[in-house]
């Protein structure tokens, strides 16, 4: 079971559809949600500025395009990555499924990339068997239908 | 991981016995309680209670987002009805307009046309007083050759009467003359005499003649007029 999990996505509706799975799925102990790349990023950027990593979460779902945000998904798996210390299993949830963008965000250190349906248990079930794989980065980048 | 003591334990079994009152959430995965039947009967029954509760959440949720999704869907249908309609208007005002422009040019043009009818009829009028006024010039002209050519036609008349005439009488007088001298002179007027009847009645037969014709030719054109 993960420890912690931050996700990142604009629609609130998806936050308790999200946990509900999660929760039903026995996935995570704690969730957080937020509506915001900025908000996120600003979340790392204090833990990585006052070196407490023990705060991050232990995994981190970010969609694609998040409104009201200053940069996308894909933007945030970077910093969080690249300037905020990595340490975290970090992936898209998303509807889209454009290879291109797969592409960015495996150049941006994403580890995996899960496309939101209706049905979203069922991926998020077999991701939680490939989970220990990201944890210790020997699962390669894949895509959840 | 969480232990309840013995008295909280208690209290979280009777809660749940008397009001159906139940921890739920992820705190429910962190209590391990190992030789009690009942406190881990009450967490399954928690755990069931609490999954059951989310399934229904979640059903919910995903029906919302659905409606949500639709919603948009028709709100992106409406935008786009009212971006067509905006078009429609825009097309509507700018035919409008063209239809405003086309008018005022055929009304100027009526305008022109109507000016150009009244001067044309004031022209028309002209010409019909000018066509009038040369009908009227045409049948003077025309009755004044006619009373020329009668003159002319009278003025011939006349002097061919008046030659005419006077051939008769010139002729009737030498003739006379000359059986009044052969009288006077006592010499034989028998074959004078027969000859000056004849020559008389010869220029008295050509003078009716003549009288008869002209009289003739002057009724004849008269008549062809």
């Amino acid at each position: 079971m993960i420890d912690s999990i931050l996700l990142v996505d604009d629609e609130d509706l998806f936050h308790l559809v999200f946990e509900d799975a999660c929760s039903l799925l026995d996935i995570s102990l704690s969730l957080k949600s937020v509506s915001s790349s900025d908000e996120a990023a600003a979340m790392f950027k204090k833990w990585f500025d006052e070196k407490t990593p023990q705060y991050r979460p232990e995994c981190v779902f970010v969609d694609l395009n998040i409104i009201g945000s200053s940069f996308d998904g894909i933007e945030l798996i970077r910093k969080i990555n690249f300037e905020y210390g990595n340490h975290v299993v970090i992936g898209i949830i998303s509807s889209s499924n454009e290879s291109e963008e797969q592409s960015k965000a495996l150049q941006a250190g994403a580890q995996f990339w899960i496309i939101k349906s209706d049905e979203i248990e069922p991926r998020l079930e077999e991701f939680k068997k490939d989970y220990d794989g990201y944890k210790d980065r020997t699962a390669p980048f894949k895509i959840y239908k | 991981m969480i232990t309840p003591d013995k008295q909280t334990r208690s209290q979280l079994i009777e809660i749940q016995k008397q009001k159906d009152i139940c921890l739920e959430g992820n705190i429910l995965k962190l209590f391990k309680i190992n030789n009690d039947k009942e406190f881990n009967d009450y967490l399954e029954y928690c755990n069931t209670k609490d999954k059951e509760s989310r399934k229904k959440r979640i059903a919910i949720t995903k029906q919302v987002q659905e409606q949500n999704i639709k919603l948009s869907n028709l709100v992106d249908e409406n935008q786009q009805i009212m971006t067509d309609l905006q078009n429609k208007i825009t097309e509507v005002e700018e035919s409008k307009l063209t239809f405003e422009v086309q008018n005022r040019e055929l009304n100027e043009w009526k305008k022109e046309n109507l000016e150009l009818t009244e001067k044309l009829q004031i022209e028309m009028l002209n010409a019909q007083s000018a066509k009038s006024e040369a009908l009227k010039a045409k049948e003077m002209a025309e009755n004044d050759l006619d009373l020329l050519q009668k003159k002319n036609q009278t003025e011939l008349i006349s002097t061919i009467v008046k030659v005419a005439l006077y051939v008769i009488i010139g002729v009737g007088i030498i003739t006379t003359g000359v059986y009044i001298f052969t009288l006077i002179m006592g010499k034989d007027t028998q074959v004078i005499s027969s000859a000056w009847s004849n020559i008389f009645g010869i220029l008295l037969t050509n003078a009716f003649s003549i009288v008869g014709t002209i009289m003739g030719i002057k009724y004849a054109s008269e008549n062809k007029q």
